[in-house]
């Protein structure tokens, strides 16, 4: 993928006090990376029980407590970019020229536009009236599907990104 | 010593370390990611509902969850057997790697208990702050398994 675009973002983030804290610090980036790994965990952990309901597991819990959830989903998502955007100034012209990295974030990109379906549609306000036992409709299951795929995708990118291109 | 060097040196263990392959050691990585995601992550939902949001839901059937927590602990399990062997001589005489595996023996005995008492109908916070205290615990010793004492792996 051509991403010269970002070239000049990624050469000024580099200059920034943020990239040579990040760099000069092992500590800091282990934690972040921390961070990164439980950030993900809560992510994943409260969507996806929202999506597993979604495509049929746990039937008899109704929608609506599950979908109370999702804040937490964001919590999780705002620390992985937080600590993301770290990672990132540290060494911004490897990750956006790295194959992984251009991935992962298409798949964060794709799930974003999941989640804007899901809201916009006002698919999430019909699925929050279905109680106990009831089967969530056919786009919501594809939405759910989607958001799984999606989210177990940018894992893969991102545990990918030390093996693959040009990395570090 | 000469054990770990031996189990280090199986054709196999080297072929997870140094193969490259797209099936190696970066895959098993992954898998020890994702097996996180659906142990780690689905036990910090069932927490939440434990301490208290989405409380108008009956816990019962949050009892569901668990089998696809179980498959995250093997799919980790597994996966980390593969990365201690590909590995053995750095990771065993790493001191974070027992602390590792002493939270994920108390997180893992937690997951059991909290599956008991959700089966019973008996919901208790506590065991929600002390499943989230022991994966926060376990999560950190693994990250930092690849910053403190002797680091294997691919650099």
């Amino acid at each position: 993928m051509d991403t010269s675009f970002i070239d000049p973002f990624a050469r000024w983030i580099q200059t920034t006090e943020l990239s040579f804290v990040m760099k000069d610090n092992q500590w800091l980036w282990a934690g972040c990376e921390t961070i990164h790994f439980l950030g993900l965990a809560l992510m994943v952990g409260a969507i996806g029980v929202l999506d597993l309901r979604m495509l049929g597991v746990a039937k008899q819990i109704p929608l609506r407590p599950l979908h109370r959830l999702v804040p937490w989903g964001i919590l999780g998502f705002a620390m992985n970019l937080v600590t993301g955007i770290m990672f990132y100034a540290a060494d911004a012209m490897q990750y956006s020229h790295n194959i992984a990295f251009q991935f992962k974030m298409l798949f964060v990109g794709l799930a974003g536009l999941n989640v804007l379906y899901f809201y916009a549609t006002g698919l999430s306000h019909r699925i929050e009236e279905l109680g106990p036992g009831a089967d969530a409709p056919l786009s919501a299951k594809i939405v759910a599907a989607t958001s799984l795929i999606m989210w177990f995708g940018v894992m893969y990118w991102g545990r990918m990104l030390p093996f693959i291109g040009t990395a570090f | 010593m000469e054990f770990l060097q031996w189990v280090e040196q199986l054709s196999f263990s080297t072929w997870v370390r140094e193969s490259g392959s797209v099936m190696g050691y970066a895959f098993i990585l992954t898998m020890h990611t994702i097996g996180l995601a659906l142990l780690v992550g689905i036990s910090f939902a069932v927490d939440l509902r434990l301490l208290g949001f989405g409380k108008e839901a009956a816990i019962g059937p949050y009892e569901r969850y668990f089998p696809i927590m179980w498959v995250g602990f093997w799919v980790n399990a597994i996966s980390g057997v593969i990365l201690l062997m590909a590995d053995a001589t750095t990771k065993m005489i790493n001191p974070v790697f027992y602390v590792k595996m002493i939270f994920i023996f108390l997180a893992v005995w937690n997951v059991r208990i909290a599956q008991r008492k959700l089966r019973a109908g008996i919901e208790s916070p506590a065991l929600a702050w002390i499943s989230i205290f022991l994966w926060i615990g376990a999560t950190t010793a693994g990250r930092l398994m690849a910053y403190i004492g002797p680091v294997a792996g691919l650099e």
